[in-house]
């Protein structure tokens, strides 16, 4: 270690800092998931349990609250939007699903918090989780205003895998051990595998190339993933992704804490938007007739 | 009632024989006190034992109840450490000379509380065994803390709280050291020599001493305030409800000095009792305590309903429904208790029958510090319950491992205390031999004079003998009046 | 696999469309037994050159975890399945999959897997041989066993495509035909209803062509028919223009959740509603009843909206509301499941409701026939509860000395009353062939460990295919984690060489009657494909399309008859044996990811739960979390309350699939069964279960467990986390588009 080695880290550190992160995206990874189409039948969470290397925790633990959902389907009953009187008759609308995943926020509120940096922003606009970084402060749960952060309560892995089913764990990630805190990815490990491929073959991820575990397995196609970035580009149109358009068409817009649509219809929305998080995941409103 | 802080006519040597006295030869009760805070400290070593190789679900923490008792036994016992700064520092700048007999305990449990409070966030942590990543310390990797964190500046605050209070106690027990030393046999003999640093209670000593110690005073004040502002960031620099409030700072504050209070009401009643330090741990000094502890007790109310009403006129709908359910939710019977504990028991501090009638005392004193935890624990509880995300509602309760090592923590603080009293003199001799010669003086011409001799011949003639090294410089003749 | 394959050779065959199993992991010692001079280890260093360590590769194959028939591709690495993701090739579920075929490899690496085949000695179950089985079946049921082929009968479920042409030759070859197929989720008296009433069992349903929905407790997005083709369909129904759905059923199923509007009705009285619905669409909109006969028109004519509503329990302001939906937006789509199904007029209630399809003119439009499938050999063998109840009869009259079993769990599923566990007693000989120790295969006599659906090979059609048809291929994904496991077809194969049937005996393993199989198939589905390329390709791509002759529907209606409330008395509940996506018929109970996986509507895992209304709980005292016990006339069963308002006041919901008494680790002893409790009621035309038609009487029971579900509020509080919007809203900004 050279004394100028931690000079030129901090102040490389200090700049970072000052500059709030990084500005200079290669991806901008978001989603647009319909409400209109999802059906709340889970297969995206457990398509995630499978991907990801969830932890079963069993019947006592999931009562202790220790269970291990990166993606959730969460259901309400009431429907404020559509007014009081029909909140009382809220089951002749049926039920309200949210799939409920990481959102990867740019403004996340889990990163500044974190003693020791194990949460972080990276150049794909995703908000990173290093479990090997992670003392297990769990300061960024605590702060995530979605709770969409999950600690290893316990050493899972005699537990949760018995013989032969570890067979099945996804060499591509860990398996996490206790005290570390993890949360959705937006499967990070096929974001690496495609930009690895795509640069071995000299060129850019195509939109659509891969999909995370959830969009890829769900039955109503629901779950629309890809970059967000070339919504940025002057013009859009030519290159522009699917989901980036189904931001531009919604009129949503990263980076504000309230949209200003020339058109308030639209569906698109981010969840708790007004906190400042801003969100890369929008969700398009649920439709009902009345 | 006695009318007198201290009894004036009290002999010096007296003092000395008195404060010495409570060194030696422990009785049974004291060593029934060790087992006892042994006890408690086994109970924590035991769960964390437990925690640690089992893993941190244990003690029923769980999403979202990430935190628990931990941290707000942590903010507990940092709260507690207020009390030996308020005594020494803030009332030694203001010339509060009654503060002397008792601001040596008081700050032997500022550095106690802070050893016991730092130890929760270690124990909170998940992989505790890493915990020193929290450290900007170099490494070739670029690695640094996150010094946005409230967590880092958490551990710099009390880090450097916890070295300036010791410096501080120790540095003002300096010349008790010395007159120990100059009354010890055997191992404490060598002890106090090595811990008085060869105080000979000489002018220059004295001189370079004051300076320090007005010094270190006056650097713990902002500290003591910077450092419980800074846990208050803790939760004031998220976004939560019922944390994310500007008011935070100056709240925590004024809670830590009032639970510090308290706890000095307790301990010095305790002390007084067991070590029968009557003559110095008098019935007035109680009673400006109590004023004192009920005046904070009132700003610490008053903050309290400025956070509720800015709550409550706010448009923080999600903050308004968590305070609403503070007073009528599952919480509710916790949070009546801390304001029932916090605000009104303090009224019986308002009445003088009441604040000098010791047994009473003791009871509220005791009882105010449970509405502190309770303080804590409602603030840090409830918000992780009930915050933005409706499906994420949960209420847990903590079980035995949270509990034990809750427990514990006041046996380890018991211990050291317990450790303390019998090595470090928890009354000031020195100090009170100062209070007593101002007061017995305070109308006398004499102490123009002497004043006016020590101003102008530095090195009086003659020097101490090593038994009077303890006795303010420049007062020869004076012994034994 | 037979000993003279080495693996070697295995691989070859498979090529690069076969599966990559170069036991590469050398901490699986279970797979690594060689067998000396016959096989050889392939080492890390000269893997077969589609196998590099590190890379996934995808194999399409078959997912078995419901009858559906879904393709899917499982993600092979380092010789080991990881993955398993919709086959976008498949027509069935266009590269997705639910919940149950994500975990399908958690059934493939179940803890609880059966190793090796065991036999019934002095009263327990005892480890043999392969070859020592084999002889005890050739004892039992072979030539010189002196068995009949009517003292014989096989028990299965679903069973289609290669396998069934197996199972159909041992039948044959032992001179029986006593089949008995068995699947509790089904929808046999809609067959029945639409044999009789259209002339096609499975026509095919255009949910992307409807504007309106209308289904009888059908809950296609969970539980009926191909749950994920339907949700693809769904998701095209929903796109502008949107259509809407109305589900009426007694509790809310999946389906129901995501209904435009949700009506809770009496069980039973789903016919009157469609016809009170008929009779408002001839009154008030004019539809002609001219098709109908004379009689069925005078019926409907003869329902007073309003006296249906009292009947029902929904509002006639809902049922003018739907009738208006129906003749306002065409076309619609009709449609009943289990909840309409399970009476014992489930037959006429049934066909009240696919009146209205033919009072609407959906056939042809929304229905379309689905033609002629051109292996009527390979075809499903489905069935329903029917077998459950003839076979308890067939037990009853000691009609059997051996029987069969295969997939189906009849001692799991069958009610009490039919006391099946004991008539199983007075059979001889009983074989299971299983993957794991159910309660059935707890009883056989003998038990035969089937390799994984991921580890064997396999043609599947299901019974209902939304789009064009295909005959799904299914192949090992790795190489078997147990060898003394064997597919199901090699067992087969060994029975028919027992049997010394001409056309079997050459093969030596399943794998190459297949290849046979394959290279026989008519030049129509090869597309100039030579064999081994045909073959490959069917590998690759996972399924070979098979067109159909065009096919036509006829419309015939016969009287209908719907019976009224009937009466209270001593029960005064409705039972509803909820069928979920997820626990299914309790196929999955031993499934880990689906027992922590949180009940789409109650959110509870892990548990069994009761459904209650919370005018229901109000009487009873009893809120979200409490245990009740309910009681019919054969038994009692008890559960923690989710108390809401997705159900009719006068029913009580039970979900299926908990309450194993056997099934591993994760399934015993969790929760309860309500099909064990059920009234044997028969459906009297097609003699189904009446599964709906159970009464019980619920009162309060001491908490000893605690409920454990995802979530803290049912409410947002407010908070915008699901917004909704109007259709008219949508039709406005998204309509155009």
């Amino acid at each position: 270690m050279s004394l100028k080695n931690v000079f030129t880290d901090w102040s490389r550190y200090r700049k970072g800092i000052e500059e709030g992160g990084f500005h200079d995206y290669e991806h901008m990874w978001g989603m647009a998931v319909d409400l209109n189409k999802c059906i709340g039948c889970n297969a995206c969470a457990v398509a995630c349990y499978a991907e990801n290397n969830l932890a079963v925790v069993g019947e006592e633990k999931f009562y202790k609250g220790q269970a291990m959902h990166w993606m959730r389907i969460e259901r309400y009953w009431d429907e404020p939007d559509l007014g009081e009187d029909r909140v009382k008759e809220f089951n002749h609308h049926g039920a309200n699903f949210i799939p409920m995943m990481c959102q990867n926020c740019n403004a996340a509120t889990c990163e500044p918090v974190c003693p020791v940096a194990a949460t972080y922003h990276t150049p794909d606009g995703l908000n990173a989780q290093v479990y090997n970084r992670c003392i297990g402060s769990r300061y960024c749960s605590n702060n995530c205003p979605y709770r969409l952060r999950f600690f290893n309560f316990y050493s899972y892995y005699e537990s949760s895998w018995p013989e032969p089913l570890h067979m099945q764990l996804n060499p591509d990630l860990t398996v996490r051990d206790k005290g570390v805190m993890e949360k959705c990815t937006f499967c990070v490990q096929r974001i690496r595998a495609a930009k690895d491929k795509a640069r071995r073959e000299d060129r850019k991820v195509r939109d659509g190339e891969f999909l995370p575990a959830c969009a890829q397995t769900c039955p109503t196609g629901a779950i629309t993933f890809g970059d967000l970035l070339t919504l940025h580009t002057p013009g859009g149109g030519v290159g522009e992704t699917k989901v980036a358009q189904m931001w531009r068409d919604h009129q949503v817009e990263l980076g504000k804490t309230r949209q200003t649509k020339q058109n308030p219809e639209l569906r698109g929305y981010r969840v708790f938007e007004g906190l400042n998080t801003d969100p890369c995941v929008m969700y398009l409103e649920r439709v009902r007739e009345v | 009632m006695q009318s007198k802080d201290i009894n004036e006519d009290i002999r010096w040597a007296q003092i000395n024989e008195d404060v010495l006295r409570s060194l030696e030869n422990p009785r049974m009760g004291y060593w029934v006190a060790v087992g006892v805070c042994l006890a408690l400290l086994a109970l924590a070593i035991i769960a964390e034992i437990y925690q640690y190789r089992v893993g941190m679900g244990v003690g029923n923490l769980n999403w979202p109840h990430m935190w628990d008792l931990y941290i707000a036994t942590f903010i507990f016992w940092i709260g507690m450490s207020h009390s030996g700064t308020l005594l020494s520092a803030i009332l030694h700048i203001t010339h509060a000379d009654w503060r002397k007999p008792i601001y040596r305990f008081a700050e032997a449990m500022t550095t106690f509380t802070l050893m016991t409070a730092a130890l929760f966030p270690v124990i909170h942590l998940g992989r505790l065994w890493n915990m020193y990543w929290v450290l900007p310390y170099f490494s070739d990797r670029g690695i640094w803390p996150n010094f946005r964190s409230p967590l880092v500046w958490d551990a710099f605050a009390i880090f450097t709280y916890l070295t300036t209070s010791a410096l501080f106690l120790y540095i003002g027990s300096i010349p008790d050291l010395a007159i120990c030393r100059d009354n010890a046999r055997g191992w404490r003999k060598k002890l106090y020599t090595a811990l008085s640093l060869g105080w000979r209670g000489d002018d220059r000593q004295w001189r370079n001493f004051r300076k320090t110690y007005l010094v270190m005073a006056c650097f713990l004040i902002p500290l003591a305030v910077s450092v419980h502002s800074i846990v208050s960031s803790d939760f004031a620099m998220s976004i939560m409800p019922g944390w994310h409030v500007t008011t935070f700072p100056p709240y925590f504050v004024a809670g830590a000095l009032y639970s510090g209070c308290a706890a000095i009401i307790t301990l010095f009643i305790l002390l007084r009792y067991f070590f029968r330090f009557e003559a110095y741990m008098t019935m007035p000094i109680l009673d400006k305590t109590c004023k004192l502890t009920f005046a904070i007790a009132m700003v610490w109310t008053y903050l309290n309903l400025i956070e509720f009403a800015s709550v409550w006129y706010g448009h923080d709908k999600v903050a308004k429904e968590l305070l609403i359910a503070k007073f009528t939710g599952p919480y509710s019977p916790y949070f009546w208790a801390m304001l029932i504990l916090g605000s009104v028991l303090p009224f019986t501090l308002a009445f003088e029958k009441l604040r000098t009638n010791i047994p009473v005392m003791f009871v509220v004193s005791i009882l105010l510090n449970v509405g502190m935890w309770l303080e804590r624990w409602m603030i840090v509880a409830p918000t992780l319950s009930l915050s933005y995300q409706p499906f994420a509602f949960d209420v847990m309760w903590a079980n035995w491992v949270q509990w034990f090592i809750v427990i514990g923590s006041f046996g380890w603080f018991g211990l050291l205390f317990l450790i303390f009293v019998k090595v470090i003199p928890s009354v000031s001799m020195y100090e009170v031999k100062e209070m007593i010669f101002h007061r017995r003086h305070i109308a006398n011409k004499d102490i123009a004079a002497v004043m006016h001799r020590r101003a102008t011949d530095p090195k009086p003639a003659g020097g101490q003998p090593s038994g009077a090294s303890g006795s303010t410089p420049g007062t020869p003749g004076l012994e034994g009046a | 696999m037979s000993n003279k394959v080495n693996r070697r050779d295995f691989l070859k065959i498979m090529g690069w469309s076969g599966v990559g199993a170069t036991l590469a992991g050398c901490d699986l010692p279970t797979t690594v037994t060689l067998e000396e001079g016959k096989e050889e280890v392939v080492s890390y260093l000269m893997p077969e050159e589609f196998v590099i360590p590190g890379i996934g590769v995808w194999y399409a194959s078959t997912c078995l975890q419901c009858p559906a028939g879904c393709g899917v591709h499982g993600r092979v690495r380092e010789g080991r399945v990881l993955k398993l993701e919709g086959n976008p090739e498949s027509p069935i579920n266009r590269g997705r999959l639910c919940q149950m075929g994500q975990s399908g490899v958690q059934a493939h690496y179940n803890p609880d897997r059966i190793t090796q085949p065991m036999l019934r000695k002095n009263g327990g179950l005892t480890p043999v041989s392969w070859h020592d089985a084999l002889e005890v079946l050739a004892q039992r049921t072979g030539p010189g066993s002196g068995l009949t082929g009517e003292r014989f009968a096989w028990f299965t479920d679903t069973i289609s495509g290669h396998q069934a042409v197996l199972l159909d030759a041992h039948l044959k070859a032992m001179g029986s035909d006593n089949h008995y197929v068995h699947e509790v989720i089904n929808n046999s008296v809609t067959r029945a209803v639409n044999r009789d009433m259209l002339g096609e069992e499975q026509p095919r349903l255009r949910f992307d062509k409807a504007r309106v929905v209308l289904s009888f407790g059908a809950d296609f997005l969970g539980t009926w028919q191909s749950p994920v083709h339907n949700a693809t369909e769904y998701a095209k129904f929903r796109s502008p223009p949107r259509g809407v759905l109305v589900q009426v059923e007694p509790n809310m199923s999946l389906t129901g959740a995501n209904a435009d509007l949700w009506v809770p009705v009496r069980p039973g009285t789903e016919g009157l509603l469609a016809l009170a619905i008929a009779k408002v669409l001839a009154t008030k909109h004019r539809k002609p009843l001219d098709k109908l006969p004379a009689a069925v028109q005078e019926l409907i004519l003869g329902y007073d909206v309003n006296e249906v509503a009292r009947i029902t329990g929904a509002s006639g302001d809902h049922i003018i509301k739907i009738a208006g939906w129906l003749s306002e937006r065409s076309p619609s789509l009709v449609i009943a499941g289990a909840t309409a199904e399970g009476h014992e007029q489930g037959y006429q209630i049934v066909a009240a409701i696919m009146l209205l399809n033919i009072i609407l003119g959906n056939v042809g439009e929304t229905i379309e026939p689905a033609g002629e499938f051109p292996f009527p050999q390979l075809t499903a063998r489905t069935g329903g509860t029917r077998s459950l109840v003839d076979f308890a009869k067939a037990l009853e009259e000691k009609r059997y000395d051996v029987v069969f079993f295969r997939g189906a769990n009849p001692v799991y599923t069958a009610p009490k009353a039919l006391g099946l566990a004991q008539k199983l007693e007075g059979v001889g000989f009983k074989v299971a062939f299983s993957m794991f120790q159910d309660e059935t295969t707890a009883l056989a006599d003998l038990v035969l460990p089937m390799r994984s659906p991921a580890e064997d090979w396999g043609t599947h059609v299901p019974a209902y295919q939304g789009e064009d048809r295909v005959i799904s291929v299914q192949q090992p994904l790795m190489e078997p984690l147990y060898t003394e496991t064997r597919g199901f077809g090699d067992v087969m194969l060994s029975l028919l060489k027992m049997h010394k049937v001409a056309g079997y005996s050459d093969y030596e393993d399943y794998y190459a009657y297949l290849r046979d199989a394959f290279a026989a198939m008519p030049a129509v589905l090869k597309e100039n494909h030579s064999d081994d390329s045909f073959w490959a390709r069917a590998l690759q791509k996972g399924v070979i399309p098979v067109p159909t002759t065009q096919g036509s529907l006829t419309v015939k209606t016969a009287a209908v008859e719907v019976p009224g409330d009937s009466g209270r008395g001593e029960y005064p509940y409705f039972l509803v044996p909820a069928a979920r996506l997820g626990m299914w018929d309790g196929r999955h109970a031993n499934i880990p990811w689906l027992q922590e996986a949180p009940d789409q509507i109650t959110k509870v895992v892990w548990n069994s739960w009761a459904e209650m209304h919370p005018s229901t709980a109000r009487k009873l005292g009893v809120k979200t979390g409490d245990a009740v016990r309910i009681a019919s006339s054969q038994g009692t069963i008890e559960a923690n309350v989710y108390v809401y308002k997705g159900i009719h006041p006068d029913v009580i919901a039970v979900p299926m699939g908990r309450g194993h008494e056997a099934y591993g680790r994760y399934a015993q002893g969790r929760g309860v069964n309500p099909l064990k409790i059920l009234d044997p009621v028969t459906e009297r035309k097609t003699g189904e279960l009446a599964l709906m038609a159970t009464r019980v009487q619920v009162s309060r029971a001491s908490n000893e467990k605690v409920m454990v579900k995802l979530g803290g509020s049912e409410s947002q509080l407010g908070r915008k986390i699901v917004a909704t919007v109007t259709a008219d809203v949508f039709e406005r900004t998204e309509g155009g588009a």
